[in-house]
């Protein structure tokens, strides 16, 4: 079987499942889950296939060479001449528009096109793989719910979603399933619509998001205006000429394809509004922690593993976007960083299990934002390297919170139960594994996605140490091709089409946001980062400690049989424990993620391959993160360990903070006031004038033809002889008239 | 042969005494509709005012001595025939229905927010009406109809 068959398998499989659980959960009853577990499980087999053909084509040379393959479906919407370039637009840039005439009108067409690619065929094994996981786990865990066969029917859906996402080869269909997956995200946050607090939980994610999908619709509009095409590969126009796609070998052979300045920053930004949106981050984080209304498994697919995932896939995907703008690129990095300080500090108060794992996520998206936003090499391949430990060891954690919820009646609130230790031991176990992984414990995967992260900020802040010469910008002469061109990220950015005309908007002057790229930042970014690191292990370990130590208590709502969670439960927590343990040891020591990584298009731009560095372990940044984690877990054993939860906590000593930080810093309130309110006056003022004004003018020209009527309405009386009486007059009144005119 | 020849055109105060004829016929019927509530009696009026524009039809086609008015007439009459038994059924439904020959039994088909129509000088009635025997009620009764009570009995 062809790979672009199997790419198409990928996605269709949890299709037809989800199609199959729609029109026939009824009557499957108990055993609904069997198309999604049957169709995710076969998905997750060839997402495995497609990733060793991935590695095989890949693998080899020195040099990474660009792998991608793109299997066109059918053309979705074709308009002819929609487009024609403006004399000085970067379209018309002499080398974009190859063997074309660069100022001929081009067609508007839409393909739904799969592509192929090492960040694709990583992020498909992730989404069905965890996916698969999830599905068996939810089994037991949303057994005899009335719900059942919804639930099954929206993971296969969002499982399409997802892969469709990611597979992906051009920016609107990216959109449309941007989309979907929001969709599916929304309806599993609100899966038990009767409860309020589910229902506003969905309605909040959904309209949070809806200002992310604004920010990416304006994207995809600047990004067609700018570059007069969305597909991310080349293509094949009619009269056998190639168009560059966005992110086509052409273009990215090319050290001037990208636009930088205003709008290249412009457009970096709105992607990144809509990578905020998604991946919740500050400032739209805000509906991540509400989502925990969900169902366990669902939050541990959408809102910890994947779907949240989905922004570090865009801007990654995106990555000679973002290098032409090296403004857009540490605004990134400041947001993620940011995102996770704030985060892991509202996370270290909260006393909800699943919300400390929430800000746990949003935190741990913040930083692979940060990393993303060195724009190197390493800072790409550490991102996704961290979204794949991380999607591991938190849908580890995620599970086990839904297995310790499970038995405990549906309890989450960590000061009500406490020493579960004994009475779960393998729930226990497996939460302690994933812990120790987010804490970044050697040798457990955390650790070395995050030293890796730590690294990629730590180079960019003290550039010598790393072995570059002076200027951060500088390229590194790992690619001969790369180090004779010499593109520095500057001059790519400030190149894009200068010299071509003098249209102010196209011509890229340096941006105001560019200043922020400097040395000074990037160590406090580090800084923040390592502060961080020692928060997360702070946090962690306290839910640990207050759920598994102590004595044991358990809630009146679990029963009198509170015990370890079936066999279909735990099973997942296992099989999730061993990459949690094993991952980072495995992909780091032998560095295949990252060289496998490297082979993806949007890496292989000159720009990006530039800043390749050797993969050196770096000592002494491990050392400082695992000092970090060490403080937190300590700080964490003196205040919680073999302590009763519901005692008086450490955290007391925050004082005046602690509220601040129970309360979420005050963001939603924030939001309330300065957005909620100001709408709500608005539409009452909408609502007054509809009714006091356009509701009277309608209703008084509904009484025209009554009172019209009123006055004809008297001559109906019933009686005959009126009526003939009428006529009578009539006719006189008639023969009056013509004896006059005669 | 013409008709003229046949038929030879009548005077003129013949003409002018067929028409006098038929106007009095017309307005006695005219002013019988308007004033009369019994449906036959109106029925009747009606049919008057049809035989007065017959025989004025009938004093022209004398005057001028064509047949064309006279076969007019005819035909009036034939058709007068049938409405008669249309128009009778009619009658025989709406006295079925109501119980009564009184047009004002139906004014209840005025609009519903003008005032009902009273009569404030009811006749005094010299003989009592002969009681004629009535079947044993069934069913249910109907509601009583408030425009009825008011109305007289033997119009």
């Amino acid at each position: 079987m062809s790979p672009s068959f199997l790419l198409v398998l990928v996605p269709l499989l949890p299709l037809i499942a989800a199609i199959v659980t729609v029109l026939a959960g009824r009557r499957l009853g108990s055993r609904a889950h069997v198309p999604a577990v049957a169709g995710i499980a076969a998905a997750a087999t060839v997402a495995f296939v497609l990733l060793v053909i991935t590695a095989r084509s890949s693998g080899g040379g020195e040099q990474p060479r660009p792998v991608d393959m793109v299997t066109t479906l059918w053309q979705w919407a074709t308009v002819s001449d929609a487009y024609a370039p403006p004399a000085d637009s970067p379209a018309a840039v002499p080398g974009t528009a190859v063997g074309a005439d660069a100022h001929a009108a081009r067609p508007f067409s839409i393909a739904v096109a799969l592509r192929l690619d090492p960040l694709t065929a990583t992020m498909l094994m992730i989404i069905t793989g965890v996916g698969l996981l999830v599905a068996i786990y939810s089994i037991g865990y949303m057994h005899d719910d009335p719900g059942y066969p919804r639930f099954f029917a929206l993971v296969a859906m969002f499982v399409f979603s997802m892969s469709m996402l990611v597979a992906a080869s051009n920016f609107l269909l990216v959109y449309v399933f941007w989309e979907a997956v929001g969709a599916c995200s929304y309806l599993l946050i609100g899966f038990w619509f009767q409860k309020p607090e589910a229902a506003r939980a969905a309605k909040k994610a959904f309209l949070v998001n809806r200002v992310g999908d604004f920010g990416l619709a304006i994207g995809v509009f600047l990004l067609w205006l700018t570059y007069g095409t969305l597909d991310f590969h080349d293509t094949l126009s009619p009269d056998g000429t190639i168009l560059p796609g966005i992110l086509g070998q052409t273009r990215l052979a090319d050290v001037s394809g990208y636009v930088g300045g205003a709008v290249g920053t412009a457009i970096c930004l709105l992607l990144l509004l809509a990578a905020c949106g998604k991946s919740a981050q500050l400032p739209l984080h805000v509906w991540l922690p509400d989502a925990m209304e969900g169902p366990t498994p669902a939050s541990a697919l959408i809102h910890a593993a994947t779907m949240v995932t989905a922004g570090i896939y865009l801007i990654a995907r995106s990555a000679p976007l973002y290098m032409a703008c090296p403004g857009a690129l540490v605004t990134v990095s400041i947001v993620g960083t940011t995102t996770a300080l704030v985060a892991a500090l509202i996370g270290t108060v909260q006393n909800d299990l699943k919300r400390v794992l929430a800000y746990s996520t949003i935190s741990q998206l913040g930083y692979m934002f940060a990393s993303l936003g060195t724009g190197t090499l390493l800072g790409f391949t550490a991102a996704i390297f961290h979204l794949l430990t991380h999607a591991f060891f938190k849908a580890l954690l995620f599970l086990g919170a839904g297995s310790v919820m499970h038995s405990m009646g549906g309890v989450i609130d960590m000061r009500r139960f406490g020493g579960l230790r004994k009475l779960m031991p393998i729930t226990a176990t497996t939460f302690l594994i994933g812990s120790l992984a987010l804490a970044g414990v050697a040798p457990f995967a955390g650790f070395f996605s995050k030293d890796e992260i730590l690294a990629s900020l730590h180079q960019k802040g003290w550039p010598s140490a790393h072995g570059e010469h002076g200027e951060h910008h500088a390229s590194i002469p790992t690619l001969p091709d790369a180090a004779t061109a010499g593109p520095t990220l500057h001059d790519v950015g400030y190149r894009g089409v200068a010299g071509h005309g003098e249209h102010t908007l196209l011509t890229a002057e340096p941006v105001g946001l560019d200043a922020l790229d400097s040395p000074g930042v990037w160590q406090t970014l580090f800084w923040m980062a390592l502060v961080t690191a020692g928060l997360t292990a702070f946090y962690t370990f306290r839910a640990v400690f207050m759920t598994f130590t102590g004595p044991l208590r358990v809630p009146d709502e679990a029963g009198h049989h509170a015990h370890e969670s079936p066999q279909v439960m735990t099973l997942p927590l296992i099989i999730l424990a061993v990459p949690a343990t094993l991952a980072g040891l495995v992909l780091f020591t032998t560095e295949g993620l990252s060289s496998f990584l490297a082979a993806t298009p949007s890496f292989t731009a000159p720009t990006v391959a530039a800043t390749a560095t050797p993969a050196v372990f770096h000592w002494d940044l491990a050392l400082q993160g695992t000092l970090a984690a060490a403080l937190g877990i300590v700080i964490a054993a003196v205040g919680h360990l073999g302590r009763r939860s519901d005692g008086p906590q450490l955290e007391r000593w925050l004082g005046p903070v602690r509220p601040f930080l129970e309360n979420r810093m005050f963001i939603d309130q924030l939001y309330i006031a300065m957005v909620i309110k100001p709408i709500e006056a608005v539409a009452y003022l909408a609502a007054m004038f509809d009714r006091s004004i356009i509701d009277r003018l309608v209703q008084g020209v509904a009484r025209l033809p009554v009172s019209a009527g009123n006055i004809v309405r008297r001559l109906q009386s019933g009686l005959v002889q009126r009526y003939a009486l009428a006529g009578v007059v009539g006719v006189l009144a008639i023969i009056v008239l013509l004896a006059w005119r005669l | 042969m013409t008709p003229t020849a046949l038929f030879a055109a009548a005077p003129l105060p013949l003409l002018q005494n067929g028409l006098m004829v038929g106007a009095i016929l017309f307005s006695l019927g005219l002013v019988g509709i308007l004033t009369r509530r019994n449906l036959i009696v109106m029925f009747l009026s009606a049919e008057l005012m049809l035989q007065g524009i017959s025989v004025s039809l009938v004093a022209w086609s004398r005057y001028h001595g064509d047949f064309g008015g006279q076969v007019l007439v005819v035909f009036v009459l034939s058709v007068a025939a049938c409405e008669a038994a249309v128009a009778l059924v009619f009658v025989l439904q709406a006295f079925t229905r109501t119980g009564r020959l009184d047009s004002a039994a139906w004014q209840s088909l005025r609009e519903a927010s003008l005032a009902r129509s009273v009569d404030h000088e009811i006749p005094a009635i010299d003989a009592p009406l002969p009681i004629f025997p009535r079947l044993t009620p069934a069913g249910v009764s109907p509601e009583p109809d408030a425009d009825a009570a008011l109305q007289r009995e033997h119009v």
